[in-house]
């Protein structure tokens, strides 16, 4: 009870700070923005003028914005619990932390829990103004997204907080961060349904990865629910999708490069992402990830506060 | 565990392991890929705060100050011992301890430079699990009680360091703690901002009965306000008396003795009730430092003894002084890293260790 107190009095004390220092620096918060906006556009521009079909075409697009945006979104929290820890201890803001009564977990989880509301919002934002310049709207599911971006934020957390227990520990690896962050840039852009192809080692060093999953399930989410064309009399969502062509004897035509010919288009209703496998993953990846950096994140706590470097050491 | 004490350190030792890797041996030379190096910052440690009474951590850089205030506040975890706060155990208890003290740590980043002092007490305030109207009151009178009312709405990274500290002393208190534990409050300040901090420090301990814990390696300031000092060096507590006792320990029993040249020390060792015996080389001559016993009748009888053992060997006598004593004479002869001036060549008896 203690706790959760805690958690709501230090989320209200840090919504108050960030407001203020973005109302006191909202020069800085509006060119991050106009910044964002134009790097997406210029991904949009760029995928677009690749050479391929149409709807190839948009679903690149669409799946490299989404992917950048939920990398930056990894990027920023997993941030939060490197960098971020690593300049508290630095300038002794960490210590301060420490003195309050909740803990340093709960602090941290209000922490990271603001950062990650600022970034939703400004995210949003700036997919809203992308659309606008493209001339599309946007659809998307309210709750599968509101699901999928909190399983997202469990998911980063949980990795979080153990990087941040290394960190705490050890104030080199701060600098092998960049790298980790940066890489989550990249697996939040590239990964694909595919995954599920490739073979089994592979498959799994991918799931066990912190932002596999949850990239694509939010990637098909948002990407599929673009496509919904009608709802039927269940309100479920229709969409179209393509089927190969069939010959004669029902089996598919293959091109030139032996794949199927894929232009029969037929209207089928949107499978849930609750359905999807990728889905399973998250949720176990969310419990995984979470119970080892939260325990993790307690014992390097003490382990740091045994090496005294909760402070400038 | 002493019931009478607010705070209480009992054994405690700290012992910091160091890592270099490719480290380079200053003294030999050498190199080597991987060393270990370990600081001792506390080496048996004891000593307990009393409700409504400044206890002085006193001693020079590196003596382990500011790592007994992190002991206490559970920001630094002792290699063995234990530490109480109001009967709590530290290590056990470090929640609810951390609800019952007020600390502030060396630096002026501990406080948030974009944030006006009022958002910066709303924000700690809400950290330590203080919120609404007792906070917005608690904070209104805490400002005006150090004096920031006026700074009250200017951003932190526009104000003076002063104005910073008093902040940062306003932080600690915002969840009006029992027990208050300043790291160095008055380093880098002017002659003002010190004396004001200090008169506030000794007004919230008398008024609200707090027990404060100060850290300086200012005698000055040590002398001023602490009512009990523990001198600490190199990780040991090498005194721990009260302001008056510990200047006591030395005063009104060093005489000095300006001479017109230099005399042999070791023959006053053996006069009865002369404790250690010292030369003091400056411009006006050589100086016959000599400590007494403080009882009176003996230190008479020594003192005769004394100048008549002179007198014998006809040196001038230009001049007879008692020495001052100050608390940074105290300290200079506890913790053995004497003036340059001063060297003690012979001491009757291992005199410091036993008063200890
Ligand atoms: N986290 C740490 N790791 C390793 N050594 C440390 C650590 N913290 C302190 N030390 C060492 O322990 C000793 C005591 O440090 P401490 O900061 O307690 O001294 P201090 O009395 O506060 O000094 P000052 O007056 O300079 O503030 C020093 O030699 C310091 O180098
Ligand atoms: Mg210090």
């Amino acid at each position: 009870m203690w706790h959760i107190n805690g958690f709501f009095l230090v989320l209200k004390a840090e919504i108050v700070r960030a407001f203020i220092i973005m109302r006191r620096y909202w020069f800085a918060s509006i060119i991050s923005i106009i910044m964002g906006y134009a790097t997406l556009i210029t991904i949009v521009y760029g995928l677009m003028h690749t050479p391929s079909s149409v709807k190839e075409m948009a679903e690149k697009a669409i799946n490299g914005i989404l992917g950048f945006l939920i990398g930056v979104f990894a990027f920023g929290i997993v941030g939060l619990f490197s960098q971020g820890l690593q300049g508290m201890a630095r300038t002794g803001e960490l210590e301060q932390v420490c003195l309050s009564p909740f803990g340093l977990v709960t602090n941290f989880l209000a922490r990271s829990f603001v950062a990650a509301l600022g970034n939703i919002v400004s995210s949003a934002i700036m997919l809203i103004l992308v659309a606008k310049t493209v001339a599309e709207n946007l659809h998307v599911a309210p709750v599968e997204t509101l699901v999928l971006l909190s399983l997202t934020y469990i998911n980063l957390i949980g990795f979080g907080f153990m990087v941040g227990g290394l960190v705490l520990v050890f104030k080199q690896t701060g600098q092998m961060a960049v790298i980790v962050r940066f890489a989550m840039i990249g697996l939040a852009i590239f990964a694909t349904e595919k995954i599920s192809q490739w073979p089994m080692f592979a498959r799994w060093v991918a799931h066990a990865l912190p932002v596999t999953d949850a990239a694509i399930c939010l990637k098909y989410t948002i990407i599929q629910g673009q496509q919904v064309i009608k709802y039927n009399e269940l309100g479920e969502p229709i969409v179209r999708a393509l089927e190969p062509v069939l010959d004669s004897a029902g089996k598919p035509i293959l091109d030139a490069l032996g794949n199927p010919v894929m232009n029969r288009i037929y209207e089928t209703t949107f499978s849930s992402v609750f359905t999807h496998e990728s889905f399973f993953f998250l949720i176990l990846s969310c419990i995984i990830w979470t119970a080892i950096g939260i325990a993790s994140f307690r014992f390097m706590e003490n382990w740091s506060r045994d090496k005294g470097t909760l402070g400038a050491y | 565990m002493n019931t009478e004490y607010a705070v209480e350190l009992e054994h405690i030792n700290k012992v910091y392991h160091t890592r270099h890797f490719f480290y380079r041996d200053e003294e030999t030379g050498r190199r080597r890929w991987y060393t270990k190096k370990t600081v001792h910052a506390a080496v048996d440690v004891n000593f307990g705060i009393r409700p409504g009474e400044i206890f002085g951590l006193l001693g020079p850089n590196g003596a382990g100050k500011t790592s007994c205030v992190k002991m206490i506040s559970g920001l630094v975890r002792p290699t063995s011992g234990n530490v109480y706060v109001e009967g709590l155990h530290v290590e056990k208890k470090r929640l609810q301890v951390l609800r019952r003290i007020g600390v502030v740590l060396e630096g002026t980043r501990t406080v948030i430079w974009p944030l006006t002092p009022l958002e910066n007490l709303n924000y700690f305030g809400n950290l330590r699990g203080i919120r609404g109207k007792v906070l917005k009151e608690r904070a209104r009178q805490l400002l005006d009680f150090i004096g920031l009312k006026d700074k009250m709405n200017v951003q932190v990274r526009r104000l003076s360091r002063g104005q910073r500290q008093k902040l940062a002393i306003c932080i600690a208190l915002i969840a009006d703690p029992s027990v208050i534990l300043l790291d160095e409050p008055t380093t880098g300040l002017d002659v003002q901002s010190s004396h004001a901090i200090r008169e506030k420090i000794r007004e919230m301990t008398r008024a609200f009965n707090k027990s404060m814990l100060v850290t300086t390696h200012d005698m000055f300031v040590a002398q001023d306000l602490c009512d009990r000092i523990g001198i600490i060096d190199k990780g040991k507590l090498i005194a721990c008396k009260t302001t008056p006792e510990l200047l006591d320990v030395f005063s009104d029993k060093t005489f000095e003795f300006r001479l017109d040249r230099i005399p042999e020390p070791s023959k006053f060792l053996s006069i009865q009730g002369v404790q250690s015996v010292a030369l003091d080389e400056n411009g006006e001559g050589p100086v016959l430092v000599v400590s007494v016993e403080q009882e009176e009748t003996i230190r008479s009888a020594a003192l005769y003894e004394i100048i008549s053992l002179l007198r014998d060997d006809g040196y001038l006598l230009k001049s007879v002084s008692m020495r001052q004593q100050t608390l940074e004479n105290v300290f200079l002869r506890l913790t053995e890293s004497t003036t340059p001036s001063v060297k003690p060549i012979v001491s009757a008896e291992n005199q410091l260790e036993r008063r200890v």
